[in-house]
């Protein structure tokens, strides 16, 4: 064996090396070796040294070293771990037998540091074992979220029959989790490459507590991180669950509650203000805010109770400190005056409140709290000093309203007589008084009848209500009501006791009243005019006797005239009452009252006590000659009418003749002057010819002339019921060739109204010309045709003929449309006669005719028919 | 010898036509009588020829009721063309109204030389010649 080859063989390798005989020295070994025993033995190797120096230096591997070296030198090759040193180093440390011929001459110990790996290792299960204990679930994914590994924990938390429990399970594709929320959460870990944590619901469970089974929702507190490679990759995705169910539910509860106690306070009827120990409001309540929205005290960061000038003038400022040192409860009532603002003004405001202060000791950080209840009382103070008052007016009231108390005791038959009773009878306070003695008072006539009453009272119970006449001490005369109750004691009357009223004034004045009313009475009766007074609700109040006559219905006064007449309810009078009522103001209108067939005319009048008058007067007559003088104006209108369209006629035939007789004549004159101015025979031949022309002409003028005078004079032509269908097939027969020869398509709709009463000639005569015109004056374009058409309209007949034919401008020819012997088109059948013979027709009967057109868009008239 | 005149008879009677025409023929007022029974076609005639003065008439002879174009819209069309004429054309309207309203009308037409009733008469026709 070449030992040098061997030499450089050895140095060249990384791990220490010996070869060694078999005799255990070192044949050759490499630098590392020697490094290695020199750091950790402190031996220094070099090649000869025997191996045994190794044993030396660690006596506890000795005899199992020893036994592995022979192990080799007998020619077998392996590999083992061994402990060495104290900590024990880990080496590996193979043994490789070098043979030399037959004879096992060397062998090859290779030693390497295993201390890090075997670390390492033991370190993976220690973790491992850590892991799959700890009291948290844990799992493991690829990064494509591929289920690799789980803890314990999480495998209870997810449950035996969880699909990543049983094969291949992706976190991504379980639908469950986006809905949990954990997909969101691993993408998020993914992109930020960082840890995220969630809380989550992820399950519930059942708690059977007796018969009952309760599902539990359980919260988790999920925290997914990244495991990065070395290129910062991301090698697995890890998620941690661990139950934070009591807690979530613990936080919860306080959140109910805290939201409990919240809307307690927030709807507590009384102010609630909770100040921190510095004095900074920090909960108001809606009382609060609304009662004393305007005070300043309001929910703001920097409202500070210490040195708002408001709360300091009230000195809140100086309760607040009170409260806080002492740690007491302070409770008084406080009046505050201030000024509101409303709608851009200025209110003065007083209010009086019961404020209560105390201290709380905040449960959780243990700061000094004070909270203020804040009672609005200015209501009831209010009212206090109202009760106060009308204490006071009580008092006061028997000095005014001159009434004194009085009673008689029946034991002893003493009367008490109140001071304000002395006065009234005109006698110095506490004169000695009897019964007796009290009736001498009164006149013959009222001490007979209060005796009456109070022996009533005695026997019978009963409270009497008198007016007396008094003679008082001085000898006036007095006008007084007295007033007297028993009283009981153990079911026996005790005593009779009351008041005695002056009410001498109030009776004058009530006399007075009463003659005036009867006065009154007297005068309203007399005139000739219903008079009544109601109250605003319809309670009559006063009725003299000629409105007493129009009602006709007993009596009336004293009740509301809405029940005795119900029909009146909702009707003009009871609207126009509103109204006066409403205005303050008088208000007059004319009704019909069926019941009585008579028309009335009303003025109400509000009075100052509010009250009102009603004045009213029959109209029937006056109002039925205003119907005659309505309906004879009416006349005289038509037949103003009549005679405007009488003249308007007039006036049509003068400019006919002007126009239409004269053109012919002035031809006949002008042939006349020049026939005489001629001799040739020929000559006058041609004139005779143009004479017979003209003269067909005039002819022909003349009769349709005669023919619409005909119409136009003869007004009362017979009507008689027409069948429109009817009178258009006799006209389509008349004119049945030239529809033949036009084409022209006939619509007619006649169902909404069938027939009319009318002069057959003239109907007849209408539609003819209806049906010619339609023909006549067709487009050359098209297929002429007609629609027809009746209707009933404000219950009269309207007729409508539509065509499509040439149409007319209106703007241009409107005006002479229905003029006579007016013609617009070229046309030499175009005689212009038609339509105002069509128009006289028409209006003879008092209907209109009128029509609507565009040149190229047909033509239609409207024909309504008056109503008969 | 005056110049002959050109004359247009504006009239949808034909019968008047003849007649009118017969009666200038024979005073020889004029050799050129034109006859139109409308008058939209005196204006497109004057509108065609409105460059050419021996077109166009010295007289119009103008009835008043006529289809289609009558005599009152084409007094208010020539109001309008007569200032660009190259020659003047004197407008008599011609008609068988006697009505007041109707010559007081055609007085509101200030270039038209007068107001005739039908028939004419031979006085009447040499004046307007003259």
């Amino acid at each position: 064996m070449n030992i040098a080859l061997l030499s450089q063989v050895v140095e060249a390798l990384p791990d220490p090396v010996a070869v060694f005989d078999a005799q255990l020295r070192l044949v050759t070994l490499n630098s590392a070796f020697v490094e290695e025993n020199k750091r950790y033995l402190a031996i220094t190797f070099k090649a000869g040294d025997s191996l045994l120096r190794l044993c030396d230096a660690a006596p506890h591997v000795r005899g199992e070293a020893l036994e592995h070296w022979q192990r080799a030198l007998s020619g077998e090759r392996f590999t083992l771990v061994v402990p060495f040193g104290d900590p024990p180093l880990h080496y590996k440390i193979s043994y490789s037998p070098l043979y030399n011929g037959d004879d096992t001459v060397h062998v090859m110990m290779i030693i390497r540091n295993v201390q890090q790996e075997t670390e390492a290792r033991r370190n993976e299960r220690f973790f491992r074992s850590v892991l799959e204990n700890l009291p948290v679930g844990l799992q493991e994914f690829t990064p494509d979220g591929w289920h690799r590994n789980m803890n314990t924990a999480q495998r209870h938390i997810l449950g035996e029959d969880h699909p990543a429990n049983n094969g291949p399970y992706n976190v991504f594709e379980d639908g469950f989790n986006r809905r949990t929320g954990l997909t969101a959460l691993l993408d998020e870990v993914k992109q930020r490459k960082g840890p995220v944590k969630k809380e989550m619901l992820l399950r519930y469970s059942e708690i059977h507590d007796e018969n009952v089974t309760r599902i539990q929702p359980l919260y988790y507190d999920v925290t997914g991180f990244p495991v990065l490679d070395l290129q910062g990759e991301i090698a697995y995705l890890f998620i941690i669950l661990s139950e934070i169910t009591e807690k979530k539910l613990a936080v919860l509860s306080l959140e109910k509650s805290e939201r409990l106690l919240y809307t307690i306070v927030e709807h507590l009827p009384v102010g609630y203000i909770q100040f921190d120990n510095f004095g900074f409001i920090r909960r108001v309540n809606q009382t609060q805010r609304r009662f004393f929205a305007s005070t300043g005290l309001e929910e703001q960061p920097d409202s500070n109770l210490i040195q708002d000038p408001f709360a300091r003038l009230f000195e809140l400022d100086q309760l607040f400190m009170q409260v806080l040192q002492k740690g007491k409860m302070i409770r008084l009532e406080k009046k505050l005056e201030f000024q509101v603002h409303n709608n851009g003004g200025k209110t003065d405001r007083e209010v009086f409140l019961d404020l209560t202060m105390f201290p709380v000791e905040d449960p959780v950080d243990k700061d000094q709290i004070v909270v203020a209840l804040v009672n609005d009382i200015t209501e009831k103070k209010r009212q206090e000093l109202e009760n106060v008052k009308t204490h006071e007016f009580l008092l006061q009231t028997g000095e005014i309203g001159k009434i004194g108390g009085w009673e008689v005791d029946m034991t002893t038959r003493q009367m008490r007589w109140g001071a304000q009773t002395y006065k009234i009878h005109e006698l110095p306070p506490f004169t000695h008084m009897t019964y007796e003695k009290s009736l001498s008072f009164f006149t013959e006539e009222s001490r007979n009848r209060v005796e009456l009453a109070v022996t009533a009272c005695m026997q019978r119970g009963k409270a009497f209500d008198l007016q007396i006449t008094v003679n008082t001490a001085r000898n006036n005369v007095l006008q007084c009501r007295i007033i007297g109750k028993p009283e009981y004691r153990n079911g026996r009357m005790v005593r009779i006791y009351g008041v005695i009223q002056d009410v001498t004034e109030q009776y004058k004045i009530r006399n007075q009243l009463t003659r005036n009313a009867e006065l009154m009475r007297l005068f309203f009766d007399t005139i000739d005019m219903g008079y009544a007074v109601m109250d605003k609700d319809g309670k009559v109040n006063f009725i003299n006797r000629k409105a007493q006559e129009i009602v006709d219905h007993g009596k009336v006064i004293g009740r509301n005239i809405f029940e005795v007449f119900p029909t009146l309810v909702g009707s003009t009078f009871h609207a126009r009452v509103q109204q006066c009522m409403m205005l303050q103001a008088p208000v007059s209108f004319s009704n019909y009252l069926p019941a009585t067939d008579k028309w009335y005319e009303f003025l109400l009048a509000p009075m100052q006590d509010g009250n009102i008058s009603i004045f009213t007067r029959n109209i029937t007559d006056s109002k039925k000659m205003q119907r005659e003088l309505r309906k004879a104006n009416e006349q005289l209108s038509s037949l103003n009418k009549y005679l405007v369209n009488q003249n308007k006629q007039l006036e049509d035939f003068a400019h006919i003749t002007s126009h239409n007789l004269r053109a012919p004549i002035a031809n006949l004159k002008a042939l006349m002057q020049i026939m005489n101015d001629t001799d040739g025979e020929q000559e006058k031949e041609l004139y005779r010819g143009m004479f017979q022309e003209v003269i067909k002409n005039i002819d022909e003028t003349l009769n349709d002339l005669i023919e619409v005078v005909q119409i136009r004079k003869d007004l009362n032509v017979e009507r008689e019921r027409l069948v429109f269908s009817e009178r258009l097939q006799k006209v389509r027969d008349i004119l049945f060739v030239d529809i033949e020869t036009s084409g022209i398509e006939l619509i007619t709709d006649f169902s909404e109204a069938p027939y009319i009463e009318y002069p057959r000639i003239y109907l007849d005569s209408i539609l003819q010309n209806l049906l010619t015109n339609a023909i006549k004056y067709r487009a050359t374009d098209r297929k002429p045709s007609l629609k027809l058409q009746s209707r009933m309209v404000d219950g009269g007949v309207m007729l409508t003929a539509e065509d499509n034919g040439m149409g007319i401008d209106m703007e241009r020819y409107g005006a002479k449309l229905f003029g006579f012997r007016k013609t617009f088109h070229k046309n030499k059948d175009a005689k212009g006669i038609g339509l105002f013979i069509t128009k006289s027709q028409i209006e003879a009967m008092g209907g209109s005719i009128h029509a609507e057109s565009q040149p190229g868009a047909g033509t239609k008239f409207i024909i309504t028919f008056s109503p008969e | 010898m005056k110049p002959l005149r050109s004359i247009f008879i504006v009239d949808d009677d034909p019968i008047h036509q003849q007649i009118t025409e017969i009666m200038l023929d024979r005073l020889r007022v004029t050799n050129d009588v034109k006859k139109f029974s409308d008058a939209q076609d005196v204006l497109d005639h004057i509108r065609l020829h409105i460059a050419e003065p021996a077109s166009l008439p010295d007289i119009i002879l103008l009835d008043l009721n006529m289809p289609v174009m009558d005599g009152w819209e084409f007094l208010e069309a020539f109001s309008a063309v007569r200032g660009t004429l190259p020659k003047p054309v004197k407008v008599y309207v011609l008609t068988s109204s006697i009505d007041e309203r109707d010559r007081q009308r055609v007085g509101m037409f200030d270039f038209v030389e007068g107001y005739l009733t039908k028939p004419l008469t031979n006085d009447i026709i040499l004046s307007l010649a003259r």
